[in-house]
């Protein structure tokens, strides 16, 4: 108890307590040393003090925003399915750059590498979904012969896969045509795609040699090249079914395929150019029927490359800022009625020592909260129910304290010695049972659904502070104070009679 | 400080012999402590516990739980309409989409929708539907929109009771490592870990029973169990071990300062010791969790209400079974 009671301790306790002010009060203290107004919105918040951005970091249920988890299937054979799911992760997060979503959180999860966790803050589901799941593999065909073929583009000729795809495309760009009537994209191939694109467009113009535009014979249909959007080999293996073939060719729709199930078949058709003269140089355009937005969406989504699975939200959750910011408000107003009425009561019954461990329960709420924004905690409702919750435990220790100094008061011993007693005799307790706790806590933590991993996390973090914070300075509150004989009087200390010798 | 040294030595000379060296030891010196035989009355408050949780488990067995859609699976749309429609009125005109939706209301005027699991675009047409029918929606949306299929559902589910499943064979672990300084050694420690643990479980059962009456039987929504709930479980076994500790910590620092007394004796006085401790704290974690159920807007109410109920649950286990039970088992696995 030497130590706890020793001078470098205390400087300590004092130490931590002004560096927790200052980090709690990190944006006033920005806002007073520039001159600038104490209330609302100035430049440069959150403070950025060497690096540490200091702010209370909130969840999506506090901020509003969606939350979504994908499970990824169809993972390409032969590659690793963890740098697989970092490539999704890649192409994901550029995606939703394009939102301008503030700090989106993309992490992979699932045991297998399955799974891929995505929150945004201030974007609606379906904004979201429309984004993720945004299905920009440009897909080249030419035309084969089948003459089972009635329905499609090109009745008597099926599409066939030229492996020149979206990803060899390097660069592509949404602008308006020479014509400056139309949008148009323009896209730029990388070397390997350059030589393909190349290769077809040769070929196709030697399939029917001449002018298409003057000589019938020359517009063939192995002269097309065609453009599809995610255009699949089950899809061409069904080419032969008109109803399939006609749904397939319709226009391509991009909330159909955003929402894409096994059994959907959406529209996937861009456009059908024919090829008037070989192309080199990897430069070609893209024509169709675009608007402004139409062609910016699928440049984007061209440029942010295609996802090497397929995504399927298994949960969804989104939640509008308004709720969030209420629930911020009410979760506030527990939390100080919460802790005024613990307050109160601590004073009301254990008098001197009930007041001392309310400076503590203060001391422990600015430490608790300034540990939030340094390490820092990501504060959800349940987060902050379980913060909430650990003000109730913060103060069962120095319930333990107290009662125990009253036994030991009882007993007949001197104040100072009561106190030493007590806390030293309430200890194991304390420990034991806080241990459990915590216990309980790294459970939560590591194997509960997320939603309690937040509430883990924070309880856990109160406990710890609340086990320092009645130890050490409960502890040296009390025996500050019952130096001066002043207090030393029964009524202050809530005992029946106390030993003045 | 230095006074708190000058202590040191009568302090050390009473912690060999707290009750006053020399003299008789008389076990009860604080005259504020009343004497109530706990151990003596025990069945009386098994029994109670088991008017309690018996209804409990038969409604959990024969009716099961009325689940959240975190475990039932489904989208979820909580919304509130500019013209206030009746309850009737939107439920009419959930039932004219034909999505087997389902209403409920909500204090604040809004309506939780709940449906089977739709895709992004359903959720769309769901949405546009219910504002061709119902007018504008506050705020241009449903305020939340939660979306849980099957399989995280399952998940849940299975996480859920791994959690309690570990944490539970953690802290029996751990109580016998803590305890096996008690007169008997591991085998001791294991009774007291033991009797804690059952304790936890009678919290949990208590609990989880009034949910399924509260949510089968009364059909009411605050009896949903959801993620929540399962955080309220997991706290209320840390919580009810907790208090379980704080006695037991006593029966074991009076086992070896009064070896005069019985088992029996030194139980019953740890109890009565330690008892004001117990309900200050639950008390006050009490006003705390009436706090979060009165200002905690209707989220938090079910998790308030749950953590009440289990921790009112927790203090009486350890005061009334778990401390008892110890002495049952100490009597039919007696330790020398």
């Amino acid at each position: 108890m030497h130590i706890v009671l020793s001078t470098p301790i205390r400087l300590f306790v004092v130490a931590v307590l002004i560096f927790s002010l200052f980090i709690d009060g990190a944006g006033f203290v920005y806002r007073i040393a520039n001159h600038l107004p104490l209330t609302g919105d100035v430049t440069g918040l959150p403070p950025n003090f060497g690096g540490w951005q200091l702010y209370f970091h909130k969840g999506l249920d506090l901020a509003g925003g969606t939350h979504i988890d994908y499970q990824l299937t169809n993972f390409p054979e032969g590659q690793s399915r963890s740098a697989v799911q970092q490539r999704t992760i890649q192409v994901i997060n550029k995606r939703v750059n394009a939102l301008g979503v503030s700090e989106p959180e993309i992490r992979g999860a699932g045991n297998n590498y399955d799974r891929i966790t995505v929150d945004l803050a201030g974007v609606s589901a379906a904004q979201a979904q429309k984004t993720i799941g945004a299905v920009s593999k440009l897909i080249y065909t030419k035309w084969v012969p089948d003459t089972k073929v009635t329905g499609g583009p090109e009745p008597g000729y099926k599409p066939q896969l030229t492996g020149l795809t979206g990803d060899d495309i390097s660069n592509a760009s949404a602008t308006i045509d020479s014509t400056g009537v139309s949008w148009v994209v323009n896209v730029s191939f990388t070397s390997r795609g350059a030589t393909t694109f190349d290769n077809l467009t040769r070929d196709n113009v030697a399939a029917c040699p001449g002018d298409p535009n003057t000589s019938a014979s020359a517009n063939c249909a192995q002269r097309h090249l065609t453009i599809w959007l995610d255009l699949t080999q089950k899809d061409i293996d069904n080419w032969e079914d008109p109803s399939y073939a006609a749904r397939v060719s319709a226009p391509y729709d991009p909330g159909c395929l955003a929402a894409q199930t096994e059994t959907t078949v959406c529209g996937k058709f861009l456009t059908d150019p024919i090829t008037l003269q070989e192309i080199a140089g990897g430069n070609a355009q893209i024509s169709g029927a675009f608007t402004q937005t139409s062609a910016n969406d699928l440049a984007t989504g061209i440029n942010s490359g295609s996802l090497p699975v397929d995504l399927v939200a298994l949960d969804v959750t989104q939640v509008s800022a308004t709720l969030g910011a209420q629930a911020v408000k009410l979760s506030l107003a527990a939390g100080l009625l919460g802790l005024s009425i613990v307050v109160v009561f601590m004073i009301l019954y254990y008098r001197v020592p009930g007041f001392l461990a309310s400076l503590a329960l203060l001391f422990y709420a600015g430490v608790v909260l300034a540990l939030f924004k340094f390490i820092p905690v990501t504060l959800t409702l349940a987060g902050i129910t379980g913060f909430i919750l650990s003000v109730g435990m913060a103060v069962d220790a120095n319930v333990l304290i107290f009662e125990r100094f009253k036994e030991e008061v009882r007993a007949g011993r001197t104040i100072a010695a009561a106190v030493d007693a007590a806390v030293r005799r309430a200890w194991p307790a304390i420990w034991n049972s806080n241990g459990s706790t915590l216990w309980t806590c790294a459970i939560l933590g590591f194997v509960g659904p997320s939603a309690v991993k937040g509430f883990a996390l924070t309880l856990g973090i109160g406990v710890l502070v609340s086990l320092g914070s009645a130890i050490v300075v409960t502890h040296n509150l009390l025996a500050i104070v019952l130096i001066s004989s002043r207090f030393r009087r029964a009524g202050l200390l809530g005992v029946d009679r106390v030993r003045t010798v | 400080m230095s006074e708190l040294s000058d202590v040191k030595a009568e302090d050390q000379a009473a912690d060999i012999a707290p009750d006053g060296g020399a003299k008789e030891p008389e076990p009860v010196r604080a005259p504020r402590v009343r004497r109530l035989d706990v151990i003596g009355r025990r069945n009386w408050f098994f029994a109670l516990s088991l008017v309690i949780i018996v209804p409990g488990i038969i409604s959990m067995a024969t009716r099961g739980f009325l689940l959240g859609i975190d475990f039932a699976g489904g989208t979820e749309l909580t919304v509130t309409f500019g013209n206030h429609p009746t309850l009737a009125q939107v439920e009419g005109a959930v039932d004219a989409e034909n999505a087997s939706g389902s209403v409920i209301q909500t204090t604040g005027g809004g309506y939780i929708l709940r449906y089977p699991p739709l895709t992004a675009a359903q959720v769309t047409n769901v949405q546009t539907d219910l504002q061709n029918r119902l007018g504008p929606m506050t705020g241009g949306g449903p305020s939340q929109i939660l979306e849980v299929g099957g399989t995280i559902a399952g998940e849940t589910i299975e996480l859920s009771l791994l959690a309690v499943a570990i944490a539970a064979t953690g802290i029996l672990i751990l109580l016998s490592i803590w305890f096996r300084n008690v007169p008997g050694g591991w085998r001791a420690g294991f009774q007291f870990g033991g009797s804690a643990i059952a304790a936890l479980l009678h919290d949990v059962f208590v609990l989880t029973g009034i949910f399924s009456i509260l949510g089968r039987v009364f059909h009411l929504r605050l009896g949903e169990i959801d993620a929540f709930f399962v955080t309220a479980v997991l706290t209320v076994v840390g919580f009810s071990v907790h208090d379980t500790i704080v006695v037991f910590d006593r029966i074991r620092e009076n086992l070896r300062v009064s070896q005069r007394l019985s088992f029996e004796q030194v139980v019953n006085l740890s109890i009565m010791q330690t008892a004001a401790r117990s309900i200050i704290t639950s008390f006050t974690v009490v006003l705390v969790l009436a706090a979060i159920l009165i200002a905690g807007g209707p989220t938090l109410q079910g998790l308030a209400l749950a953590l009440m109920i289990g921790i009112v649950s927790g203090t009486y286990s350890s005061i009334f079974n778990a401390a008892p039970l110890l002495v049952v088992w100490r009597r039919l696995q007696p330790l020398r």
